[in-house]
């Protein structure tokens, strides 16, 4: 698995997945609200907003950014409460954070880091070379964020105030992952209290942890930037669609960073009141196949799958509609997208005669999901479109711990739906230990290539990459999660992509402010 | 008059549904699992009686199919409660020494745990799914039949015949067979169907705990899990099984004081 | 006496003993890792290991479960694992959650249902008696989650006047405290007060029918003043009864009604655990709640012993 430097075991699931789905969403609390929330609906308005309170649906375990892989820990904390040297913004370019500048070598092999001047933790101490370094080497040694700097070397500070990172080799992944959760800079102080006080330099502090409910992140005396806009953001977590809806509708949160119950956006549509938001995320739910499973072998097996599945139908059925066919592991926000989404259309007839044609009769697969928002509904449309074709499948729903265990460590399954929500993770495709035990060389090839590659011949190689996918039906790619808020109609901001892990609220403000 | 009532309305809807879940056996409007994504989320009308779910499936057609789940629930419950629980509180009742105290205290120990914190554990560690609610249901329900059945057995054996039986030397399990079981059976009938609405009841609290994840055919309690993300917008979808799971539950409690009220000559009412 | 007592002690000790091996061995049979839910999937084998080492998870489970055992005998529930915090720290918060809802709804039941089921008794034979008894039977057939989750829709979302869900501490604002309260204490009793209606109801008919209610009523008292002089106590007696038998099933409908309106109770923190596989968490709190549900059982054992003289001579036989 160490053959490529790419294939690292990153992916994200499901839990994760919809903890991920979070973008920046902006809305706003009112005033004289308890931080918790409480308060009618009709409290909206009385004077300047203070607090902004934010429903998500994982709560996350820990906050060890470093050790913990869930989704929900950078949704928290990633860009409100630690910073990254790079940004990445909605729109998914690169922006400066902590880092006014960098640049990279002739030879691609060595990056380098301006740090901005007086920049703080929020302890007052000064943001030093010396402990960006410090945290670096944190992440490179971590459960969590190893793999992600896996290219990297060395880090050193040449001279005070710049960061320099030697790779082992060119890789342009490096930048981004730079931006996310294994880039964070956190206060050296607090690197022993991270699973409970994690301490960095963003707009906001973490605060009041009333597990099992909400997190409070009060704002930070002493940011650098520009003054933050509240005075403290709760987020609260509710594990049951239904009680998020209500207390949106209750006028108690002030945003839904991630609506798990797509049916009840038509309950927001007064946009007096409410602003919906629809974007896209990094979130592709995929009908994986485990390729080690006799009949998943089977390439014209494989394509009758894609072409038995009716994934609009699918999407009205599942995610109310909501949500975008993307035939590959790319999301349409990478530049080397493109449309493949009809490679495989729903045709029940050419379904039938592939399987005849492949010669394998009798199938019956294991679909085996984790019990997760989408998933067990998704698993009910595939299993009753497959029995159309004959294909008998036999859908078991499993906890996400059980599911991480049997489904994604020991590949014990034939078929599983998962949303994947890292960006870029179509590279999971090269390591041949995932747990879709897909092994392509000319896949691999390719990965590592456009990782390598100048940046204008890897949206090429890429694309390729997309394709090969595609061609071999390695999976059925089901649908693009969108990326749904809904806030109060005061707040604007909200980033209508989500193309990181963070629920960024730092850029979030309200016209009662 | 009104105990006749318990009794007759009791009976009725306890026939309804095993009516329905034998006519669903052979035979539903619809196919109780074929999504029709075209047909999703239409209200009652001629073609669909009670409208269509969230997958285009016919709700009725569901709500019949349901019924047997739902029967297979309760008699799995129940059935493992009382053929461990009654022999147990029969050994507790006809032993006065160390083994009956056992069972007692043991009976106890597992009241402590209800049947939530129970499939909490099991679908930990056995997976989700109806069987694990089922068994957690029916575990946590054997101290019930215990104790119902050791009070009936220390009422029996203070009886002369049993007195008598024992005297001539007839060995305890054939006097608890031939004499003690008869007479604590109509007992256990009235706690079965006590029991089965209150295991109705749990498997749909644990499917809306997601601690009951459905086999081939849901059950009511998982439709109306399913149903309360739609409740805003289409309220039909919860109203069958929750007028499902409530009627049931009704005519099994009914159906337990109806025959209670019968058998039990103490509550019988003095004529005024 | 003492002996009696003495008795009673001991056997509480042992089924605490039965009791703990019992949830050990449920424990241990979980699937999945607590370490690997901690490192996540993207952690490699290596660190997976030395976390489990760290943890002590590869001890035998002999030596594990003495030690859990030793740790609560001397007061300590252990410490979480993926959280690195105490377990006596963390079920403060959520033994007060679950305490204040079940304490209310316990005495909302008993308000409710005190005054229904002896009016039902009564009434019996009147309409209104019967429509009284036939509603409690409605109420016991809806599911509690049901109720909730229609309360939250009319009055917190349609009308506003309360908020959805979610909890705030006494300590920190009152006012909010009750406000959050209030549904989820209404719909554990409606659900709770419709089942102790009808064991209220069947106490007092079966004191009604009593030879000395007769003959207090044959001497001119009123039926109700019979019912309130002799009958209160008698049906006070099984309605404590029974209310103690209600420790575990209140819980049952408090961890349901948690997760309707998002409270940080014990319910939800041991769904919660067992998702996380933080094992130690599990043990401890579901012990709790086992020592609980004991410990008032073998204390309602006493005072029945210490009240009722038949059951003191048999003990002393």
């Amino acid at each position: 698995m160490a053959q490529f430097s790419l294939d690292r075991r990153s992916l994200l699931l499901g839990a994760a997945a919809i903890g991920a789905l979070a973008s920046l969403s902006a809305c706003t609390g009112d005033q004289g609200r308890s931080p918790n929330g409480g308060g009618s609906a009709t409290s909206d308005g009385s004077g300047p907003r203070t607090t902004l309170v934010v429903g998500a649906t994982a709560e996350p375990d820990t906050l060890d950014i470093a050790n913990n892989a869930k989704a929900a820990v950078p949704q928290l904390l990633l860009y409100n409460v630690l910073e990254t040297l790079v940004k990445i913004d909605s729109e998914g370019t690169l922006k400066p954070l902590l880092a006014s500048a960098w640049s990279l070598s002739d030879d691609r092999l060595t990056y380098s880091f301006t740090l901005r001047n007086n920049i703080r933790f929020s302890s007052g101490a000064e943001v030093t070379a010396e402990a960006v370094v410090q945290s670096l080497e944190h992440h490179r040694a971590s459960a969590a964020n190893a793999a992600d700097l896996e290219v990297v070397e060395a880090v050193e500070t040449p001279e005070p105030g710049v960061v320099q990172l030697t790779l082992s080799r060119p890789s342009n992944f490096l930048l981004y992952n730079l931006a996310g959760r294994a880039g964070t800079i956190l206060d050296p102080e607090s690197l022993s209290s991270i699973a409970t006080e994690p301490k960095g330099s963003g707009a906001y502090t973490v605060g009041a942890w009333q597990r099992g409910s909400s997190i409070e992140l009060p704002r930070n005396e002493n940011y650098w930037g520009n003054q933050p806009k509240f005075g403290t953001v709760t987020f609260r977590y509710f594990p049951d669609p239904q009680a998020l809806t209500s207390a949106m509708l209750a006028g108690d949160i002030d945003i839904i960073s991630d609506v798990t119950a797509p049916e009840s956006l038509p309950q927001f549509s007064d946009t007096e009141t409410y602003t919906v938001i629809e974007g896209t995320t990094n979130g592709e739910v995929v009908l994986g196949f485990n390729h080690s499973s006799e009949p998943l072998k089977n390439l014209k097996v494989r394509q009758a799958i894609n072409h038995a599945i009716d994934r609009q139908g699918l999407i009205d059925t599942v995610w109310a509609g909501k949500g975008t066919l993307i035939g590959s592991m790319v999301p349409p926000t990478d530049p080397w997208f493109e449309d493949l989404s009809q490679t495989y259309p729903y045709d029940p007839a050419v379904a039938t005669q592939l399987l005849s044609e492949s010669g394998v009769t009798n199938i019956t697969l294991r679909l085996r999901v984790p019990a997760l928002p989408y998933a067990p509904s998704a698993a009910r449309v595939v299993a009753s479109q497959l029995k159309e074709v004959g294909i008998t499948v036999q859908v078991e729903e499993l906890d996400f711990t059980t599911w991480i265990e049997q489904v994604y460590t020991q590949a014990n399954y034939d078929m599983t739906i998962v949303a994947h929500v890292e960006p870029r993770d179509l590279v999971n495709w090269a390591n041949p230990q995932y747990y879709w035990r897909y092994d392509n060389p000319e896949f691999q090839a390719l990965v590592v290539e456009a990782d390598e590659a100048p940046e204008a011949e890897m949206v090429d190689k890429l694309k390729q990459a997309g394709k090969v996918l595609a061609d071999d039906a390695v999976a059925d790619f089901l649908f693009l999660f969108p990326n749904l808020v809904v806030c109060k109609a005061d707040l604007s901001g909200v980033n209508v992509n989500a193309t990181t892990l963070s629920f960024d609220v730092t850029t979030i403000a309200s016209r009662n402010g | 008059m009104m105990r006749r009532a318990s009794l007759v309305v009791g009976a009725v809807l306890v026939g309804l549904v095993l009516m329905v879940s034998l006519v669903g056996l052979v035979w539903t409007p619809y196919d109780p699992a074929r999504v029709v994504p075209g047909d999703r989320l239409l209200s009652p009308s001629a073609t669909h009686w009670l409208g269509t779910d969230a997958f285009g499936i016919d709700i009725l057609s569901r709500i019949m199919a349901g019924a047997r789940s739902v029967l297979l629930v309760g008699v799995f419950a129940v059935g493992i409660a009382a053929l461990v629980g009654v022999p147990l509180g029969i050994v507790a009742g006809m032993n006065s020494g160390w083994l009956g105290r056992v069972v007692v205290r043991a009976t106890d120990v597992l009241y402590a745990f209800p049947a939530v914190l129970l499939a909490i554990l099991f679908a930990g560690a056995l997976g989700s799914s109806t069987t694990t609610a089922m068994l957690a249901i029916g575990i946590a329900t054997i101290p019930v039949f215990t104790r119902i059945a050791r009070a009936g057995v220390l009422q029996v054996m203070s009886q002369d015949f049993i007195t008598a039986s024992r005297v001539s030397g007839i060995g305890w399990l054939r006097i608890a067979w031939r004499h003690v079981l008869p007479n604590i059976a109509p007992l256990i009938g009235v706690q079965a169907s006590v029991s089965f609405a209150l295991a109705i009841l749990a498997e749909a609290a644990l499917s809306y705990l997601g601690l009951a994840t459905p086999p081939e055919v849901p059950t009511w309690g998982r439709m109306l899990y399913d149903a309360q993300r739609h409740l805003l917008n289409d309220p039909h979808l919860a109203i069958a099984p929750a007028v499902a799971i409530a009627g049931a539950v009704l005519g099994f409690n009914l159906l337990g004081d109806g025959l209670r009220d019968l058998l039990d000559p103490r509550l019988k009412e003095v004529a005024e | 006496m003492p002996r009696v007592v003495l008795g009673r002690l001991l056997t509480l000790v042992l089924s605490l003993a039965g009791a703990s091996v019992l949830i050990f061995l449920v424990v241990q049979a979980l699937p999945g890792d607590l370490a690997q839910v901690m490192l996540g999937e993207r952690a490699t084998p290596a660190q997976i290991e030395a976390l489990r080492e760290r943890l002590g998870l590869n001890r035998p489970w002999v030596v594990r479960y003495l030690d859990w055992v030793g740790d609560m005998v001397r007061g300590d529930l252990g410490t979480s694992a993926l959280s690195g915090l105490r377990v006596t720290d963390l079920v403060a918060g959520p033994i007060r959650v679950t305490g204040w809802l079940v304490l209310w709804s316990t005495l909302g039941s008993i308000l409710v249902a005190l005054p229904l089921g002896m009016w039902s008794a009564l009434r019996r034979r009147h309409w209104d008696g019967f429509a009284v008894n036939a509603l409690s039977q409605f109420g016991m057939a809806v599911p509690a989650f049901l109720a909730g989750i229609l309360l939250v829709l009319v009055v917190a979302v349609r009308w506003g006047w309360l908020p959805a869900n979610g909890y705030v501490p006494l300590a920190r604002d009152p006012g909010e405290w009750a406000r959050h309260l209030v549904l989820p204490v209404v719909s554990l009793v409606l659900v709770q007060g419709a089942l102790l209606v009808r064991y209220v109801r069947s106490a007092f008919v079966e004191v009604l029918t009593e030879d000395h209610i007769t003959t207090a009523r044959s001497v001119g008292w009123t039926k109700l003043a019979a019912l309130w002089r002799h009958g209160m106590r008698q049906a006070g007696l099984s309605l404590v009864t029974v209310l103690g038998l209600q420790v575990a099933s209140l819980f049952v409908g408090a961890i349901v009604v948690e997760n309707v309106f998002v409270l940080p109770g014990l319910g939800s923190m041991v769904l919660r655990a067992v998702v996380q596989r933080d094992f130690i968490v599990v043990q401890s709190v579901v012990m709790l709640l086992v020592v609980a549900v004991l410990v008032v059982n073998t204390v309602v054992d006493l005072l029945q012993a210490v009240l009722d003289p038949r059951i003191r001579a048999k003990e002393q036989r």
